[in-house]
């Protein structure tokens, strides 16, 4: 039965939007009568929209204040706690890697970039060579100099065969790292390549110390120095008081877990931790309701997936994925899971998220039963088994949604919980039906050609399409801003539909999350930046407490 | 209860004990209960009817996603579906159904589980006890060796390595109570093999098997009948702890303690989610234990004293 | 006595070398290894190799389990796989927690439940007998994290009394310290009294029923002091028996509470290494595990034997 709500819009499908959207009207002078207005429109309460104005008026109004610690608490740590960035996972290991080490470039919230240890980056004219000129006078906390030999020390442990980098693919197509003199370095590109800074700024490269093996200790350049580092337990930092900017405004940060997420709300809920990662949407009218804790969510192009193999059954034949893709009840999962902290997804990465390079004219598709149950018999499969393990909150529900409309097409989808450890390693891209989460990356360009190129070493489903791959390349030196929407258009739709000659992806992306996280009003300064959690991890030195 | 009334009561103790004592004594057949011990009857019944017909009678699909909202309070009605009488979970699923469903799943579970418990260690502790030497030594140390791991670690390595379906479950549940269930047969065992009357049946020449089925058993049934309750709970809340590390019951197949882990959430938020599937499993529970109770009172001698030691 | 002490902390060994192998087994068995886990997403064969060769995973398992087994009897515990940091560091801090918090428990809870189990025993079929197996039942069938949680939001959301986890550190003043312990405590106290209290009961009722108390009620001697005098004496054995069980729980098998608690402690660290298919650190705190129930069952043996003449002086 089809739920009569499923068609009406809510006012939490417009929240995030409208945060950012009040956020950046009133940075560029909107009246507070006009956000009001707009607040008003999307069903808000007078009274509410007039408390949201002020608190937002006066989170712009304040400068930041020094001093005092701010604790947060992650959803996961454990013995593989690392300082090692190029090891990093987790957002813990990302939020320390924040406090204690400096990037060459910063993304910004619009996803741009900024310099950092990098004072002027440029490339040449075909973006086949970056220059990066080095800030000086930047200390490790050791006291010894920031130089071109770390910058060259730093990447090299992203390649070769004895590199352990989670991240090296991003870095593959730069041929040599070269040092020009003491502050210069110059990267030659295999061929060309605009996104470089972007990619500089994730989290895997931050810069180290030459030399470096010890990683029971953090000798960055970062804005606090580390004090204590219990894998499992916590980290401590305290302010670096020879930052080579200004720097951070608390004295103390305090980065832990709590594993267990009703014990993480009350934490958060009661006070005991300022900022917390990972808030269950269900947990968003509580924390509305409770003086002094706010929700922090984000609207990111991360998603949720069920990946059908296309090398072997039921993926390899369209017509299931197909009968899949159209019993998604994709509003019903923004609504019920989501809480509204998300957007539906249209089964390709590319949501509105990332900008121009979405495909906003494709056609959204729909729960649709009688398409669905044409498809299915079309495919002849009458049974499958989805193996599901909870790699992000709510994907379970999802399946489980995915289940119950299955069932009313005459198609048996068995679901298979299988537990996070070994997740990816032994089920991921080895089972025929899984499940997959991703991250939005700076770029569509890097999001497709991690997940989606036909030689990307995590192709969900084995997709071996080589005119996708072809288009993937080509796009990267076309400057024509429709030429280049039209293309990233086609492939948003090779990889949901297909095209006549080969067929799509397997994928089926029935919804986009957003990084939903819990700030206490006494912290201000926390950032919106989409590609992770509390705004891209990128708080630790920005973070103030205002009852200081 | 007066001095005179308590003695009176021990008289009769005292008319079983010395009757229980002698050589060959049959198991008691009849069992007066207490008026918990009828409450205790009462309820185990009545959830033994629900395990029978409980899908037939519930208002909805264990896993119907049918709710307006999640946590719904209770007796609050979605249009066009119905009644949600005990409220929704996390997922909108109607909690009343999911109890009912939940029934044979938890009961189904446990039951099972704890039954093969003791057939495992019954037939391990026994075999210890009559063959000695090296099998003995063998059994005993692996024993051993469960018994100082924590359960629910465990639990984490079997269901892990071999997948969460509902045999793995049980079977994993029985291998970690079979152990505790090991030592008080293997105690009981040793005791009355230096028994006079096994030792006449030995000299008898009656066979191991005989004097194991005519002799050890009878005389080793009831003591460790009375463990059963404790064991029972034990594995519902080993089946819960499971959950706690997303393992256990696949979805989204109902059992009483995944419910409670799953809707523990609803808490925070003033919904009773959690708490009813808790009564189901403490009603249960409780009831198997008072009817223990009764039969432990009753039937004297040895009993507790293996079940601890 | 002392043959016998001797004879059971070799045999406790065994039981050691046991477990060693069991988890050694067990773990391997489990899919995925400690290089998949870590990588996660992120993994790719390459990198997967270089992990391996770096942390010697690349090695037999035969030649890992015997190297492992070399530096434990040399007092070296090896570093973790996951993180590189040693094993002792790992264990140490929480190894302390671990044992006030079991420590603490079991001054609170012990005389608690034996109190409570007598009492109970003395007045069976009365409502304070009644009252005592209800609700002693009723919390052993609760769940766990149901009554942690419960806790949490009354006493540390709702009422704002307690913090709600328990995050202790070196600095903290002793009020501090008492305050992040109390929930936690109360929770395991709960857990364990309840458990004890029905089984003092069982065994001191179960005595009850021997022939020499049916014949001291019999010459008319107080039923109290029948309890206490006589049947207390002769269910010590067993009662320090579940206490050396419940004291072993306490110390390996409470990752409920530590998780919900965020307290840093052994049997957490146990399932977080399990997790990230971390042999070593899996293999040392099993060996701390086991060793503690060993050591346990050895004193709740000599308890018993000190406690009755009849097992003092066999014949």
């Amino acid at each position: 039965m089809k739920n009569p709500n499923d068609n009406l819009p809510t006012i939490e499908n417009l929240s995030v939007v409208d945060q950012q959207r009040i956020e950046s009207g009133l940075r560029h002078g909107a009246t507070r009568r006009e956000v009001m207005g707009w607040l008003i429109a999307a069903g808000a309460t007078i009274a509410g929209a007039g408390s949201i104005v002020t608190s937002a008026t006066n989170a712009l109004a304040m400068s930041p204040k020094k001093g005092g610690k701010i604790t947060f608490a992650s959803d996961l740590h454990g013995p593989n706690d690392t300082l090692d960035p190029g090891l990093n996972t987790s957002t813990i290991d990302y939020t320390r890697g924040r406090s204690f080490y400096n990037s060459l470039c910063q993304i910004n919230d619009d996803l741009s970039t900024r310099p950092e240890l990098a004072e002027e980056y440029s490339a040449n004219a075909d973006n086949t060579e970056w220059t990066f000129k080095l800030r000086k006078g930047v200390k490790f906390h050791d006291g010894s100099d920031f130089t071109a030999d770390d910058v060259l020390f730093t990447m090299s442990r992203h390649y070769g065969e004895k590199s352990t980098s989670t991240a090296k693919t991003l870095v593959a197509d730069v041929k040599e790292w070269k040092k020009v003199d003491s502050h210069t370095v110059k990267a030659i590109m295999k061929g060309p390549n605009a996104d470089l800074p972007v990619i500089l700024g994730t989290p895997q490269f931050k810069m180290l110390k030459n030399g470096t093996t010890d990683f029971q200790t953090a000798n960055g350049t970062g804005p606090f120095t580390l004090e204590e580092f219990k894998p499992g337990v916590r980290s401590i930092g305290r302010k670096n008081k020879n930052y080579w900017r200004e720097g951070a405004h608390v004295d103390e940060i305090e980065i832990t877990a709590i594993t267990d997420k009703v014990a993480r709300t009350s934490a958060f809920l009661s006070g005991d931790i300022d900022l917390m990662q990972a808030l269950d949407p269900k947990a968003i009218k509580k924390v509305e309701a409770t003086d002094g804790v706010g929700v922090w969510s984000v609207a990111s192009g991360a998603y949720f997936g069920i990946c059908a193999m296309t090398h072997t059954a039921p993926g390899n034949n369209p017509h299931f994925v197909k009968a899949m893709q159209y019993i998604q009840r994709r509003k019903k999962i923004v609504k019920s899971i989501l809480k509204g902290q998300g957007t539906v997804g249209n089964d390709h990465p590319i949501n509105v998220a990332y900008g121009a390079d979405h495909c906003s004219e494709m056609v959204q598709k729909e729960h649709d039963l009688d398409k669905a149950k044409f498809h299915l018999q079309k495919s002849g499969i009458t049974a499958a088994e989805l193996n599901v393990a909870e790699v992000a909150p709510g994907i379970t529900d999802i399946s489980l949604l995915a289940q119950r409309e299955a069932q009313k097409i005459g198609l048996d989808l068995q679901i298979k919980k299988v537990p996070n450890d070994g997740y990816w390693g032994a089920v991921w891209m080895k089972t025929p039906l899984n499940v997959v989460t991703w991250n939005m990356r700076p770029t569509a360009n890097v999001m497709l050609n991690l997940a989606f190129a036909p030689d990307a070493p995590w192709n969900d489903t084995l997709w071996k399409s080589e005119a996708f791959g072809k288009l993937l390349i080509e796009v990267r030196g076309v400057t024509d801003a429709a030429k280049r929407h039209e293309m990233y258009c086609t492939m948003q739709k090779m990889i949901a539909e297909g095209t006549d000659d080969f067929p799509g992806s397997g994928m089926i992306i029935p919804a986009h999350r957003n990084y939903v996280d819990g700030k206490s009003d006494k912290i201000e300064g926390i950032g919106r930046m989409p590609l992770g959690s509390l705004g891209g991890y990128e708080w630790p030195e920005f973070a103030w407490r205002t009852d200081v | 209860m007066t001095d005179a009334t308590q003695n009176n009561a021990d008289d009769n103790d005292l008319d079983t004990t010395i009757y229980d004592e002698l050589p060959d004594a049959p198991p008691k057949k009849r069992l007066k209960l207490s008026w918990t011990g009828k409450i205790g009857v009462a309820v185990v019944a009545f959830w033994l009817v629900i395990v029978v017909i409980g899908p037939w009678i519930s208002p909805f699909h264990e896993a119907d996603i049918i709710g307006d909202d999640s946590f719904m309070g209770i007796w609050t009605s979605t249009e066009g579906e119905g009644v949600h009488i005990l409220g929704t979970d996390y997922l909108e699923r109607d909690i009343f159904s999911r109890i009912m469903w939940g029934a044979r799943m938890t009961i189904g579970i446990s039951v099972l589980a704890t039954l093969l418990a003791y057939l495992i260690g019954v037939t391990a502790g026994i075999a210890a006890a009559v063959k000695r030497g090296w099998i003995d030594m063998v059994l005993s140390r692996v024993n051993d060796a469960i018994l100082s791991l924590p359960t629910i670690m465990l639990g984490l390595l079997i269901v892990v390595a071999l997948g969460s379906s509902i045999p793995i479950l049980i079977g994993t549940a029985a291998i970690i109570y079979a152990s505790s269930v090991f030592r008080i047969a293997r105690a009981f065992g040793q005791e009355i093999m230096v028994m006079d009357y096994v030792e006449s049946a030995q000299a008898r020449g009656e066979t191991i098997w005989w004097i194991i089925f005519r002799e050890v058993l009878p005389n080793a049934a009831m003591p460790l009948a009375t463990d059963f309750g404790l064991r029972l709970v034990f594995v519902v809340l080993f089946i819960s702890s499971l959950s706690f590390l997303g393992l256990g019951i696949q979805p989204p197949a109902a059992d009483w303690g995944s419910m409670v882990r799953q809707n523990l959430e609803g808490l925070q938020y003033g919904s009773l989610a959690p708490v009813w599937p808790a009564l189901a499993i403490a009603s249960f529970t409780i009831a198997i234990n008072l009817i223990v109770d009764d039969i432990s009172a009753k039937s004297g001698g040895d009993l507790a004293r293996k079940m601890i030691s | 006595m002392q043959r016998m002490v001797f004879h059971r902390i070799l045999i406790g060994i065994i039981t050691l070398w046991v477990v060693s192998v069991l988890v050694f087994l067990m773990t391997n068995a489990l899919p995925g290894d400690v290089a998949q886990i870590v990588l996660g997403q992120s993994a790719t064969p390459e990198s997967l190799a270089a992990y391996r060769a770096e942390r010697g995973l690349d090695q037999p398992l035969i030649s890992q389990y015997f190297g492992w087994l070399g530096n434990l009897l040399s007092g070296d515990l090896g570093t973790s796989k996951a993180g590189g940091a040693s094993i002792s560091s790992l264990i140490s801090e929480r190894l302390y927690n671990t044992m006030v918090m079991a420590g603490i428990v079991a001054l609170i809870s012990v005389p608690l439940s034996v109190g409570l189990g007598l009492l109970a025993a003395m007045f069976p079929g009365t409502w304070i007998d009644k009252t005592l197996t209800f609700g002693t039942l009723a919390l052993i069938s609760v769940p766990e994290f149901f009554i942690a949680t419960f806790m949490v939001l009354i006493f540390a959301v709702n009422l704002g009394w307690l913090p709600s986890v328990a995050r202790v550190s070196a600095e903290q003043s002793y009020y501090d310290w008492w305050r992040s312990m109390a929930m936690p405590l109360l929770v395991l106290t709960i857990v364990v009294a309840a458990q004890m209290i029905r089984m003092t009961r069982a065994g001191i009722l179960n005595v009850m029923n021997s022939p020499y108390i049916e014949m001291a009620i019999l010459k008319g001697v107080r039923r109290k002091r029948i309890i206490l005098r006589h049947a207390f004496f002769n269910t010590i054995g067993p009662i320090v028996n579940v206490i050396a069980l419940n004291l072993a729980y306490l110390v390996s098998g409470v990752v409920i509470v530590e998780t919900i608690f965020a307290y840093p402690g052994l049997a957490k660290l146990m399932i977080d290494g399990v997790q990230t298919r971390d042999l070593p650190l899996v293999q040392a705190t099993a060996m701390i595990f086991c060793g503690a129930y060993v050591i346990l069952i050895i004193l709740a043996d000599v308890a018993a034997i000190l406690s009755n003449p009849r097992l003092r002086n066999p014949k």
